[in-house]
């Protein structure tokens, strides 16, 4: 892509400073999108991406630049821009750029340019088929296929010079269902750290639309959720949002580093309830949101981030270690060239419990069953956070009976784990994007099936 | 960049009418935290999207690796990408309208022209100010961005348009605890007129709300009379915008279809796309197609006046574009409910028995604009007897939108804006069913 000699230029100019730091970020991705509306393809894109990005940092302070150019003197002119703002004494540092190591891992069989357009444009017809044979009063389906190729590659002074390819695909269907009273939509979306092979070896296209078509019909003819505090079962897959939310953003570095979170300082302190194992793991083979090594060039790992109620990591990158006085669990990440890197998670999950899914449901009395979870945010600093359900059902009895929507939850991240009191041995991840300050990466979450003791739904219908 | 020989290459190919849309943008953001440049961001970009009619169909592409070299790529891209397209839908390369009018404010000098190191200075400046100014007052992050993008619309027609507009934002993030509880605020000003940027202003009002906030808790569930803040009330509605595209209404996704000229709203409701508004980055003479932009009553006293037409929407509808055409479909220009009558403080003394909402989280995931059902989780205050009571937090409001609009027994006369373009002034709201304790 670029030269290395080009390339330690640049990093040498950085250090004609009193930094102690630089890196540069060179990015070239190209991605098809693909949309389908009404049972017709509306639009069909090729994008290319192209950037660099230099970082100069002096300890945890770092100054960051971008620009499309790959000209010499461009960089240059930036480099030089950029370590205006250290202007003491030079530090010294030398070094060199070893041999380029290649991400060798997830790796792709069917790579996107390597299928025809066609091939792509045919899964959305098949989605659409499906989604509307589930039922008639499906009336509208999107869909959305995306594929690209990023490829990265990222130098710095401490000697790494690392080359990694991020090949992945997802398919996104959201089916619309409509009544004389109301409307409401599904959605289902899949994807991985996969080639074109995903969609015959490891999903099935049909069922996927089905899935979605499936919560739309159920949920034209749900009941307005209850509210108010009651127990509330949370089934696996896209479940565990309500992990990545309420407690995997607080314990990132970006919001942990700066005092600002609410498990600061809370290392090896029990946090949640005994039940509560959680992992953040880059590796996972052809994975949504893992990679061979970060966006700081260091190799993803697996972090263990609570031992049965215990914090034990936390997710950090390189400067934010050295504000913390920690080790970097290599969790730098960025969505392109745009942003600065920063601790960020890749697939994060609940692990498996002892319970079973019909255990919990059987243990249950009375309370809410959220099959599908939606979407949420957090507030790191105080912890509270709020869930969209995207499916729902009351629990009565120990029966899981009439369905209901429009409900959300809510409460604190802290609360809610030290109230977990079931956990499932029913393990499984779904796809989402993550956004932060360092943009939208894709992530997975998980879980398995777990059961919260007391939680604030909010819906339409007053409390019972 | 001269696109001269990209027309060319795409008459050879048999592409009836192409367009580039070409924008150029600088920009600079800093963070301050703890007195120190915490965050410190140059940069220079460019993206280069073209379409282009293949046998009757468009066909898009995009790039950033913006040479001669790639017009061969952008040309294949366009010709496959049309011929994929199964829509059946009529669409438009633009010759462009006999007058364009001129939008003054779109860029101002006073931001380009103050130092790097007087932005620096200021935004430590704030950073201290709200500090300085509450012992409750435990964390503060200061931010300043400043951004400039110059975009040019070509196309074989012969239309040739260009605007450079710039844009900043000073602002300041807090947290505060008193040793029992902590809360966050957020506060800021956007203009690309550095002589808005008031200090003190925007520290007193980040810090007021921090420390109003401790000890918020949650309340008893049941219907209360809202009253929702400004800003609550723009970042309500921001997901709800699309219902008034006319592109959501001819693919049956939209709420308001078949419901031209009738009533949506309550009689206080006025709703307005402004692409004349001063200061603003997303104001400006022509949309993204080269159409030229109006200023127009969406809804008027309540009534739904019109949808938000591109070309391709407007010919469907026998109707003509309302300039508000995007690169991907249907964009609003500045688009707000206009300010009422009602002070802000008149109306929280009418109310009996209420919550005024300051902050509605999550608007992202709990809202369904097909439905337009929504539950949110939310913060503010108590009000009885017209007094405010107590902080609370850790509430959802939920309802429907148009039910919500249809409900609005006032509206205040302190209109702002979220984040540039999606604005409200605060909405006196006869109930919502509220959930807490």
């Amino acid at each position: 892509m670029l030269d290395k000699k080009l390339i330690k230029k640049v990093l040498d100019t950085c250090l004609e400073s009193s930094a102690d730091f630089a890196e540069i970020f060179i990015e070239d991705k190209f991605s098809t999108t693909a949309k389908l509306l009404s049972s017709k393809i509306e639009n069909v894109t090729n994008t290319k991406l192209f950037g660099i990005g230099i970082r100069i940092a002096d300890g945890y302070n770092s100054v960051y630049g971008y620009t499309n150019s790959k000209e010499e003197k461009d960089l240059i002119k930036l480099a030089n821009n950029l370590k205006a703002s250290f202007p003491g004494e030079s530090k010294g540092i030398t070094f060199e750029l070893g041999k380029l190591q290649k991400g060798d891992r997830h790796k792709a069989k069917r790579l996107p340019d390597e299928v025809d357009i066609k091939e792509k444009v045919d899964l959305l017809f098949r989605a659409d088929k499906a989604a509307r044979d589930y039922n008639d009063e499906i009336n509208q389906v999107h869909s959305r296929f995306q594929d690209y190729v990023q490829n990265v590659w990222i130098a710095n002074t401490e000697g790494t010079y690392v080359n990694d390819t991020r090949v992945r695909t997802r398919l996104a269907i959201n089916a619309v269902a409509a009544n004389e009273e109301t409307k409401q939509s599904g959605f289902n979306g899949p994807g991985g750290s996969y080639g074109f092979e995903f969609y015959s070896d490891v999903i099935n296209v049909e069922e996927e639309a089905k899935e979605a078509a499936r919560i739309a019909v159920t949920m034209l003819h749900a009941d307005p959720s209850p509210s108010g505090k009651m127990p509330v079962v949370i089934d696996n897959g896209f479940g565990g949002v309500i992990f990545h939310e309420a407690v995997g953003h607080s314990l990132e570095a970006t919001s942990v580093a700066k005092g600002t979170s609410v498990f600061t300082g809370k290392k090896n302190q029990k946090v949640a309830s005994d039940l509560v194992t959680a992992i953040d793991d880059g590796t996972i083979e052809n994975a949504w949101g893992s990679s061979t090594f970060d966006d700081e060039g260091c190799k993803q790992q697996k972090r263990v981030l609570l031992n049965k109620g215990v914090l034990t990591s936390y997710m950090i990158d390189k400067l934010n270690a050295k504000r913390m006085n920690d080790k970097p669990t290599n969790s730098g990440r960025r969505q392109s060239y745009k942003f600065q890197p920063t601790s960020r998670m890749s697939n994060t999950y609940i692990d498996n419990g002892e319970s079973t899914f019909d255990e919990i449901i059987a243990n249950t009395e009375y309370g809410l069953y959220a099959k599908k979870m939606g979407g949420g945010s957090v507030n790191p600093a105080t912890g509270d956070f709020n869930f969209a359900v995207g499916e729902g059902y009351i629990i009565r009895d120990g029966k899981i009976a009439e369905p209901v929507r429009g409900a959300s939850l809510v409460g604190t991240g802290k609360d809610a784990l030290m109230k977990v009191d079931m956990v499932a041995n029913n393990l499984s991840r779904a796809q989402g994007m993550c956004g932060s300050v360092s943009g939208a990466i894709p992530t997975d979450v998980g879980q398995p099936t777990i059961r919260v003791s007391e939680m604030t739904v909010g819906g339409t219908k007053g409390a019972n | 960049m001269n696109f001269n020989n990209l027309f060319k290459l795409a008459k050879e190919k048999g592409i009836e009418d192409l367009q580039v849309y070409f924008s150029e943008s600088t920009n600079f953001e800093i963070e301050v935290f703890k007195g120190e440049l915490d965050k410190y961001q140059i940069s220079d970009s460019a993206s280069l999207k073209v379409k282009g009619i293949y046998d009757g169909k468009m066909g898009t592409v995009s790039t950033e690796k913006i040479n001669e070299k790639e017009f061969e790529f952008l040309i294949n891209s366009v010709i496959a990408s049309a011929k994929e397209i199964t829509s059946e839908d009529e669409v438009f390369i633009y010759e462009g309208d006999k007058k364009y009018k001129e939008v003054t404010g779109l860029f101002n000098n006073s931001i380009e022209e103050i130092s790097a190191k007087q932005k620096i200075a200021d935004t430590e400046k704030l950073e201290k100010i709200a500090l300085d100014l509450d012992d409750r007052v435990k964390f503060v992050q200061a931010f300043f961005g400043q951004g400039k993008t110059n975009v040019r619309i070509e196309n074989s027609k012969g239309l040739k348009l260009e605007k450079l507009v710039n844009s900043g934002i000073l602002g300041v993030y807090v947290i505060t605890n008193n040793g029992e509880d902590q809360r966050t605020a957020f506060e800021y000003v956007q203009s690309n007129d550095y002589a808005d940027f008031d200090l003190n202003d925007i520290a007193k009002k980040a810090v007021d709300k921090g420390v109003s906030l401790l000890g918020a808790k949650s309340i008893p569930s049941g219907q209360y009379e809202i009253l929702l803040k400004n800003l609550a009330s723009a970042s309500l509605f921001a997901p709800h915008v699309t219902m008034f595209s006319a592109e959501s209404v001819q693919k049956d996704v939209s709420l308001l279809k078949g419901k031209l000229n009738e009533k949506i709203g309550s009689e206080h409701i006025t709703l307005v796309d402004d692409p004349f508004k001063k200061k603003s980055s997303k104001s400006g003479s022509f949309d993204d197609e080269g159409v030229a932009t109006r200023y127009k009553k969406m809804v008027d006293k309540g009534e739904l006046k019109t949808f938000l037409h591109n070309l391709k929407t407007a010919k469907k509808a026998n109707t003509k574009s309302t300039g508000n055409g995007a690169l991907d479909g249907i964009k609003p220009s500045n688009f707000y409910f206009k300010s009422g009558s009602l002070e802000f403080d008149d109306a929280v003394k009418s109310m009996t028995k209420g919550l005024i909402i300051t902050d509605l989280a999550g608007t992202h995931a709990g809202c369904n604009p097909v439905s337009g059902d929504f539950s949110l989780q939310a913060s503010g205050f108590l009000v009885e007897d017209g007094k405010i009571i107590k902080p609370v937090s850790l509430i959802t409001i939920a309802g429907n939108y148009l039910d919500l609009l249809k409900n609005v027994t006032g509206v205040c006369n302190d209109l702002r804006f979220n984040f540039g373009f999606i604005g409200s002034p605060s909405l006196k709201i006869k109930s919502l069913q509220v959930s807490g304790d």
